[in-house]
């Protein structure tokens, strides 16, 4: 009873804090399925009661305890979501769950497997021109919307004109693949985009004016119908499609048949899909806005995310009929110097604040073992990933000699002083465990060094507001979901400058812009694999940020599910199609 | 009487411009906007989102045009949801309304029968206990209260539903329908009436015994009145009449959803479509809402002066 009642409290603990603090990572909504939830409880020493638990999925142990809700439903799939909003157009929606509700829904030309290369989907291949500025898409044959028309290369060539349209404010940047005469489109000079040209129906050929490695996935996106979509399509006025956006209409695994808002979406398994007409005949995405491990011990859902905690995990082995899911993020957490600060113009006195944090300690304390230390600004999980850079394994001695070096001498009061001027920095981070955690330690670790360490907790709008300003010395944050390594590194560039919360106030190193560049100037993944390794080395040694973790995912599903392989791009919607129920 | 009126609506119309501005204001001096909080887009590319959406404009600029289409009826386009604002409360704001008339009226009820009941008999082992009950489960945090009730109730003992407003696929229409909400209505209600029971039942018995220490109470007790009827006639209707003021104050809070219950038990509230609205700053869903309620409290200001005077012939309206 003991055990149950901290268990109890320590849910209500995270029930107050979604009311209150959920903005920092819910308002950064990402196309992961995870619940992201921040939460105080004191960093549990549970850990031990935790049966071990690998990577990947774990498999129910027990499948006569199934409750009877879950064992009676044999043809819905009911899976949960935070809360979908209602703009369900993969182009169009400005809050990540509704584009998880989108991805049942709309399929791509080309997808990413789980480690972030390129697969086929409704494309059967493609063809990139020796110069790789030219792509040929091969659509499958017969190819058929859910509503039993055809789908062909004009409807993708009509996805990808409106997304050049000026009218067009969705979060798809498709400037970034230089599709020709794309930008004078874009500014009225031109009734059709230039580099787009269908050849067949089956046949899409798109000219780009820069190599970038990142188009292939981008130009080979979601379709969109032009039957649907289009009918009233007149460039500049995109308005229209606001109301499509609640009856979407596309190619996925899944049709969509009624939203009701705050509760369901409702789908029905797609007769016209590529792939074969799922198994599963019904699937529904329940908003869980609140706690949703009740609704698995009820039997009444079958998959859910969960904050990656002992607790939960074992919660959810005490259970016995769930399979549990964990897997690494794909994104990474940091701390961001501020690079228009005078002290961190040198390089020196950056590495000294890596080697002078206990990072490790800082990740088992939050995550309790579920995070790893980040080295490289990409997640484990890529193909890009690579150990092979400095570790900067906490060594505050290290860490004070750098200093030294750098011309910091401890002053009087024992913080360090240069030219009259004391090593004070500011941290800015949001509410959270993270922060909670993060503030005592560097305080300490850094008060060791000589550095005297401000920290603020604050709302992420607030966080974000203020490194805008500059105001910062560090800042915590954490990215998005990262499907190519360059999503990663691409604040790094000079050019970028302070954009958003992956700014860095103005790093700028040669060698790395070189990389950057070069990172995404071939398609071919053998030789991106060691670009990014030289530019991962450049900038361990010339640090951007302190970066700080990547941590696990947690989901969990009932066991009697076959065939659901939650994957870190993607989440459940690729083995969508294929699962099973028996 | 239509004079007074006449002012009144005259001070409605002020308070709500001065409630326009500070709402407006609020929300926009707030630090970020809707494009500062996504994450992917380019420096560019924000410039010409922020002035597709119009938020480059000066914010004394933007308020004006804002309140020029208020004017109209048009509360404009959520950002986020892509929807206008009205049509998109119009999806929520009743679950939210159906939660909370339904534990209105029961905390009202009970609150008035225990005050009574109490007041009667003051200093008896029946006021002690449920003056002791009804501040034991004033000071109870609703989630603790709110996820028990699920852990006891519908986890464990499987009596009610663990969440939500109907059971996740039903396709039920018509009673069916309307059974499967009552079901799911009962533990949110619960855990609403009884931690807003509290304060009302305490209200109503020092009101009941203000008035039965009068002379009038005397008075009909001299005269041989039973002493049900002295309480429940006499005594009652007095000690009713300041619940107006009240009653007037409840009506934004019909409205206002209960966030916090709401996201306990799943419930499809207005709540968590204002949370998840601050959460990205979408300014035309948070104004549109904020100031509905404003002009809820205004009216139901108003509704309890004017229903005061029906009430009590004693008031004099000028």
């Amino acid at each position: 009873m003991k055990k149950r009642l901290s268990q109890i409290i320590s849910t209500l603990l995270l029930g107050t804090l979604l009311v209150t603090g959920c903005s920092s990572e819910g308002s950064a909504p990402t196309t992961s399925t995870q619940t992201a939830t921040p939460s105080t409880e004191a960093p549990a020493p549970a850990a031990s009661k935790v049966q071990d638990i690998k990577d990947g999925i774990n498999l129910a142990t027990d499948l006569s305890k199934l409750p009877e809700a879950a064992t009676k439903r044999t043809d819905t799939f009911i899976a949960g979501l935070t809360e979908p909003g209602g703009v369900f157009n993969p182009f169009f929606y400005h809050n990540g769950y509704d584009g998880n509700v989108s991805s049942a829904i709309f399929e791509s030309l080309v997808d990413v497997d789980a480690t972030g290369k390129p697969v086929p989907k409704l494309a059967e291949k493609w063809d990139v021109s020796p110069d790789q500025l030219t792509y040929t898409f091969h659509l499958r044959p017969n190819l058929k919307f859910s509503d039993g028309s055809p789908l062909t290369a004009e409807d993708v060539a009509f996805t990808l004109t409106i997304l050049h349209d000026k009218t067009y404010d969705g979060e798809t940047d498709i400037f970034v693949a230089s599709i020709k005469g794309g930008r004078e489109y874009k500014e009225g000079k031109a009734n059709t985009i230039e580099g787009i040209k269908v050849i067949d129906p089956q046949t899409l050929q798109i000219t780009t004016e820069k190599v970038n490695a990142k188009s292939l996935v981008l130009l080979g996106g979601q379709v969109l119908s032009k039957a649907y979509y289009g009918k009233e399509y007149k460039p500049g006025n995109l308005e229209y499609l606001r109301t499509l956006h609640g009856k979407p209409l596309g190619a996925g695994p899944y049709k969509f048949e009624a939203y009701i808002p705050g509760q369901e979406v409702r789908y029905l398994a797609n007769e016209h899909y590529y792939a074969g007409k799922p198994q599963v005949e019904h699937f529904i995405y329940k908003t869980t806005e609140g706690d949703a491990l009740q609704f698995i011990q009820t039997g009444e859902m079958d998959y859910n995310s969960f904050t990656v905690n002992s607790d939960n995990i074992e919660q959810l082995q005490e259970l016995g009929y769930v399979n549990i899911n964990l897997y690494t993020s794909s994104a990474y957490s940091y701390i961001k110097f501020n690079h228009s600060k005078p002290f961190f113009k040198d390089k020196r006195v950056r590495q000294a604040f890596i080697y002078g944090l206990d990072r490790q300690k800082i990740l088992d304390l939050t995550y309790q073992g579920y995070a790893q230390v980040a080295n490289v600004p990409i997640s484990p999980v890529s193909w890009a990933y690579t150990e092979d850079v400095n570790p900067y394994a906490y060594n505050p001695e290290k860490a004070k000699q750098l200093l030294d070096e750098a011309g910091w001498k401890p002053g009087a009061d024992g913080i360090r002083e240069k030219d009259g001027q004391k090593l004070v920095v500011h941290y800015y981070t949001t509410k959270g465990k993270l922060g909670e955690v993060l503030i005592p330690i560097a305080k300490e670790n850094y008060k060791e060094l000589g550095i005297q360490f401000e920290a603020e907790m604050m709302d992420y709008n607030a966080v974000l507001a203020r490194t805008e300003k500059g105001d910062h010395d560090l800042a915590s944050f954490s990215t998005t979901m990262l499907i190519d390594p360059d999503d990663g590194v691409d604040a790094f560039s000079t050019k970028k400058g302070k954009s958003g919360f992956t700014g860095t106030n103005g790093y700028s190193n040669a060698k790395v812009d070189e990389l950057l560049e070069a990172g995404l100037s071939t398609l071919d993944i053998e030789k991106r694999k060691a670009i990014y390794k030289d530019l991962y080395k450049e900038l361990s040694d010339d640090p951007p940020y302190i970066f700080l973790g990547y941590r696990k995912i947690l989901s969990a599903h009932n066991g009697k599910i076959k065939g659901l392989e939650p994957n870190p791009f993607t989440g459940i919607s690729t083995s969508l199609p294929g699962i099973k129920m028996e | 009487m239509t004079f007074y009126f006449l002012k009144r609506v005259f001070y409605m119309a002020l308070t709500l411009f001065g409630a326009s501005i500070l709402i407006f204001f609020l929300y926009a001096l707030t630090p970020g906007d809707f494009v500062d909080t996504s994450p992917k887009l380019t420096a560019e590319r924000k410039l010409e989102l922020k002035a597709m959406y119009g938020l480059d404009k000066p914010v004394v600029e933007r308020y004006f045009i804002w309140m020029k289409n208020a004017f109209q009826g048009d509360f404009g386009y959520s950002l986020q949801y892509q929807q206008p604002v009205m049509s998109l409360l119009n999806d929520y704001i009743w679950n939210s309304f159906l939660l909370a008339i339904t534990s209105t009226f029961f905390t009202w009820l009970i609150a008035i029968s225990i005050g009574v009941l109490s007041a009667a008999r003051q200093h008896s082992w029946f006021d002690a206990l449920v003056t002791i009950g009804v501040f034991a489960a004033m000071s109870l945090p609703v989630f603790f209260v709110g996820l028990l009730f699920i852990k006891l109730f519908a986890v464990d003992a499987k009596l009610f539903p663990a969440g939500g407003m109907m059971t996740i696929g039903s396709k039920e229409t018509g009673l069916a329908y309307a059974w499967d909400v009552v079901q799911h209505m009962i533990l949110p209600v619960t855990v609403l009436t009884l931690l807003s029971v509290g304060t009302l039942t305490r209200y109503f018995r020092t009101n009941m015994l203000e008035v039965i220490q009068q002379d009038f109470v005397r008075t009909a007790r001299a005269k041989g009145l039973k002493e049900k009827v002295v309480l429940h006639k006499h005594a009652l209707r007095n000690a009713l009449l300041p619940a107006i003021t009240l009653l007037g104050f409840e009506l934004p809070a019909l409205f206002g959803g209960a966030i916090i219950t709401e996201k306990i038990f799943n419930w499809p509230g207005v709540g968590q479509l204002y949370m998840q609205a601050f959460s990205v700053r979408d300014y035309p869903l948070l104004m549109g809402f904020t100031m509905f309620l404003a002009i809820l409290t205004v009216i139901g200001n108003l509704s309890a002066d004017l229903l005061y005077r029906v009430a009590d012939p004693r008031v004099r309206l000028k």
